[in-house]
């Protein structure tokens, strides 16, 4: 198109642009840039450049400890929420079963309800039949959460591929646990990768659900951060936090590599 | 022998019946289309065939079994879709082996010789590590037809495989299709909603409309004797016109006498007179239409004139030396025994 | 009936978790809030909140938050969303890390983030000083601005995502048609691209919305406790006080407010689809 848009809304566009994208960004690499900080302060610019808060993060038993039950629940979290998730979108979208809307729509609550009404939710039912919370209260409480997501990303693949395949192997002789095996789980195994990593990523930085069910014996990552930010946040919580930054963008190469960053914001 | 039996078929979804009555038996090597227009149940049957749709009322039965219940994965059928189906995660052989591996049929050496020999059979033979992806629609077409026709199904079901292809590559698949179809003997149903490709490719046609079989007839039978004014206008391009018949002649509505092929024929009939039937003459001929030319379409080979008359509007297909102008009077004839009487005749005796 | 065995199996599990851990325990909830301990139907917490002028204090500084919050994300995610729907490949794609890094860094890294940047001697406060505008010692935390600035960071992602849907199903070649029609750029943008872009705007408003008047993280950490919101109360009551029917009562309060608004909405959304 010849001038399509005028010279000075294209300035203005790019400058906004710019702006934006540096809000956006400006806490993720402040976080990142107080970590190198030499100094015993939280401050920025870093003073000085020195490993020493990654060095102090990973030999406290504290922040490791935390790590790994994060990493634990995460992992566990993204296996039960493929499993479930892939299973009922399959289902969903056949569109098999009376009341699939309905059912479809039970699933993609969690999305819409804050999340602070199902920890309080979950905290009192918990509380009144068993006791005392446990790791797997917030096991339970994640896996809602992460299960629309794994729903979302299946169903959106299934629904831009042939919808006639399963038909087809039926036709040629496969019965219906081997097309749900051969045809129709290969078919949708994009958008349950891609839902596995988001259940991931969900589980791991949950900190709603995992602030109202907390006792002792959970205390994941993003809590510990919590809690510390509370009282006497020192630089070793930026090292933390970047370490967990550091991993965000791993997940999101990944999720690139198996899905493509272009089609999970579609 | 018939391999495929249709008896009394009826299909209803909910309050709605879309398949009104369907009876229809189909003989061992025969190539039948089910015709009609979008929404005439054509696919519905072919899919209850299949055993992809209940079937709320009837029987069918495949090669002599009852099958009104079978899942599809337990009759021996096979199918091409309109988007082929091809599994994507699978390669152009695998998608071949598929239905082999399913059926459990010979030694995993035998299934691959078997399915090596169909690709050779379509001319794949080369693109076996292929994935569907990486095929034109022409290949992925014959990849569909190679899958379905390898393990010898009863009856290969085929679901309007032509219509994703450009004319060109229709035309030829056509006729390779014609040529797979005498080469391997297969009982073939296949649905279309395009009259020409039904008429080049059966044995027989099966005109469909709104859940009924209108008629039942081999291609040229279809085409001379059409038995309706549906299925008059549905094959080819025709004029309905309606009028009394006495002693040989008709009178149509208009006034107009045109003379009949059968002088038996008494009172009010309706009357299909294809186009390129029709011969336009200058105005001072004693029987036939007289009109008004109002419209000329250039289509190459031929002219298609509109000539308003007082029988309504009527289409005449004409060699393009016919040298006639918008406005030019004219009048129709056709010879008697061109003339299709489709129904409301009394035969006096 | 065979038919219905596999989808059976396959949707089970999922739907027995939601039954159990999603519906129970959030209608447990809700009913804790309104039906007094001897089981009788009690609106005594609902009035409680309701005639408590601090309470009646805290709902409004939620409402009125959430509020600016949605209507800054909007008035930036909006645009944003718009160029990248339109705009080169490589940028788009730089845009779009720009959006789901955020939307994928845990929230409490990121208030932790603008905890730095606008605490006494962080970036903001210094170079407000610098350029002579406030004094020493000047902090922008526990203000609302402060939780104004860190959520708009937490949901302005969501915007641009639910808005991006919306125009990347709108067919550029209406505005190219638009503009054939004589509009100008902006023309077209008003005339065509906004009216098409509105229900994602709207979708995107409603989320970011009940976000953030439903999220105690950063406005706690941010705000501090001289301005709590509704939903760091429910929190405070639900695990320091351990006030559970009062929680109750504040999340159904929550959930009231934010279907007051979801109702015309759905309704309107309804009636455009037929």
């Amino acid at each position: 198109m010849v001038d399509a848009i005028p010279r000075w809304l294209r300035l203005a566009t790019a400058a906004a642009l710019v702006l934006i994208v540096a809000y956006l960004l400006v806490p993720l690499l402040v976080v990142v840039g107080v970590s190198f900080t030499a100094a015993d302060y939280i401050s920025f610019p870093p003073q000085g450049l020195s490993l020493r808060w990654y060095a102090k993060v990973l030999s406290s038993g504290d922040f490791t400890d935390a790590a790994m039950t994060s990493l634990v629940l995460a992992v566990a979290i993204t296996v039960a929420a493929s499993a479930l998730g892939a299973g009922a979108a399959i289902v969903l979208h056949r569109r098999v079963l009376p009341g699939s809307a309905a059912i479809g729509g039970l699933f993609l609550a969690p999305l819409i309800l804050p999340s602070i009404i199902l920890a309080l939710g979950l905290l009192m039912l918990w509380s009144r039949s068993f006791g005392a919370t446990s790791l797997l209260t917030v096991f339970i409480g994640h896996l809602v959460l992460a299960l629309p997501y794994v729903i979302r990303t299946t169903l959106a693949v299934l629904s831009t591929s042939d919808p006639f395949l399963a038909e087809a192997a039926r036709t040629m002789g496969a019965g219906p646990w081997k097309t749900l095996w051969r045809v129709t789980l290969p078919q949708c195994l994009p958008g349950v990768a891609a839902g596995a990593f988001f259940a991931f990523n969900i589980s791991f930085d949950e900190a709603v659900v995992s602030l109202f069910l907390r006792s002792p014996e959970i205390t994941t990552l993003p809590i510990r951060i919590y809690t510390t930010l509370e009282y006497s946040p020192d630089p070793s919580i930026a090292a933390v936090s970047s370490l967990m930054i550091f991993l965000t963008v791993l997940l999101i190469l990944l999720i690139d590599r198996a899905v493509g960053l272009q089609k999970v914001t579609e | 022998m018939s391999t495929v039996e249709l008896h009394d078929i009826r299909k209803s979804y909910g309050t709605v019946e879309v398949i009104k009555s369907v009876s229809l038996s189909i003989e061992k090597g025969e190539f039948i289309s089910l015709l009609g227009p979008s929404g005439c149940g054509k696919t519905t049957l072919l899919r209850m065939i299949a055993g992809l749709e209940t079937v709320s009322k009837g029987e069918i039965t495949i090669g002599g079994r009852d099958a009104t219940r079978l899942p599809p994965e337990k009759r021996n059928i096979a199918m091409v879709f309109q988007s082929y189906a091809l599994l994507p995660h699978l390669s152009v052989l695998g998608n071949v082996l598929f239905p082999l591996e399913m059926r459990r049929i010979g030694t995993p050496a035998s299934r691959r010789e078997k399915a090596e020999a169909v690709l050779e059979m379509v001319g794949l033979a080369h693109l076996g590590t292929r994935y569907p992806r990486q095929l034109s629609g022409g290949q992925q077409q014959r990849v569909a037809l190679a899958r379905a026709v390898v393990c010898d199904p009863e009856v290969l079901l085929l679901d309007e495989p032509l219509s994703n292809l450009d004319a060109a590559m229709r035309e030829r698949m056509q006729e390779e299709l014609i040529e797979l179809h005498r080469k391997t003997g297969l009982t073939t149903v296949f649905v279309t909603h395009d009259q020409e490709e039904a008429l080049s490719m059966s044995d027989r046609v099966v005109l469909l409309n709104g859940g009924r079989i209108e008629q039942m007839a081999t291609p040229s039978e279809l085409y001379a004797r059409p038995a309706t004014s549906f299925a008059a206008s549905f094959i080819g391009a025709t004029n309905l016109v309606e009028g009394r018949a006495h002693a040989g002649v008709v009178e149509l509505d208009g006034g107009a006498r045109l003379r009949l092929p059968d002088g038996a024929l008494n009172g009010g009939v309706s009357l299909s007179l294809r186009q390129e039937d029709l011969i336009l003459s200058p105005p001072d001929i004693a029987t036939g239409i007289s009109g008004k030319v109002i419209n000329r379409i250039y289509l190459g080979a031929r002219m298609r004139y509109v000539v308003a008359t007082s029988s309504g509007e009527i289409r005449v297909l004409a060699d393009c030396d016919t040298g006639f102008d918008i406005g030019d009077r004219v009048c129709i004839t056709i010879a008697p025994e061109k003339i299709v009487v489709l129904q409301g005749a009394a035969l006096t005796g | 009936m065979t038919r219905y065995l596999q989808p059976l199996i396959l949707i089970a599990p999922g739907l027995l978790i939601m039954c159990l851990a999603f519906v129970l325990p959030v209608g447990l909830m809700f009913s804790l809030g309104i039906v007094s301990e001897e089981g009788a139907l009690n609106a005594d917490q609902l009035t409680r909140f309701l005639s408590d002028p601090y309470y009646l204090k805290v709902g409004l500084r939620t409402l009125r938050l959430a509020f600016w919050i949605a209507a800054i994300s909007a008035l930036i995610g909006a645009p944003f969303a718009y160029v990248m729907a339109r705009c080169g490949k490589r940028l788009r794609l730089v845009l779009i890390i720009a959006v789901t890094l955020p939307l994928m860094t845990s929230v409490v890294v990121r208030t932790f983030g603008w905890m730095v940047v606008l605490g006494r001697s962080g970036l903001v406060p210094d170079t407000l000083y610098a350029l002579g505008l406030v004094r020493r010692n000047f902090s922008l935390m526990q203000t609302e601005t402060a939780i104004v600035v860190g959520m708009v960071q937490v949901v302005l992602p969501f915007m641009v995502l639910s808005v991006l849907g919306v125009i990347q199903r709108l067919d550029p070649r209406l505005e190219e048609a638009a503009r054939t029609m004589g509009c100008n750029f902006l023309q077209s943008l008003r005339r065509v691209v906004l009216p098409g872009a509105m229900p994602g705007i709207l979708t995107g408003f409603l989320l970011c919305f009940s976000l953030s008047a439903s999220y105690f993280i950063t406005p706690t950490l941010l705000g501090g406790a001289r301005l709590p919101t509704l939903a760091g109360s429910i929190y405070e009551n639900a695990t320091k006080t351990l006030d559970w029917p009062f929680a109750a009562a504040q999340s159904i309060i929550l959930m009231c407010g934010l279907l007051l608004l979801f109702i015309p909405y759905s309704l309107a959304a309804r009636s455009r689809h037929g």
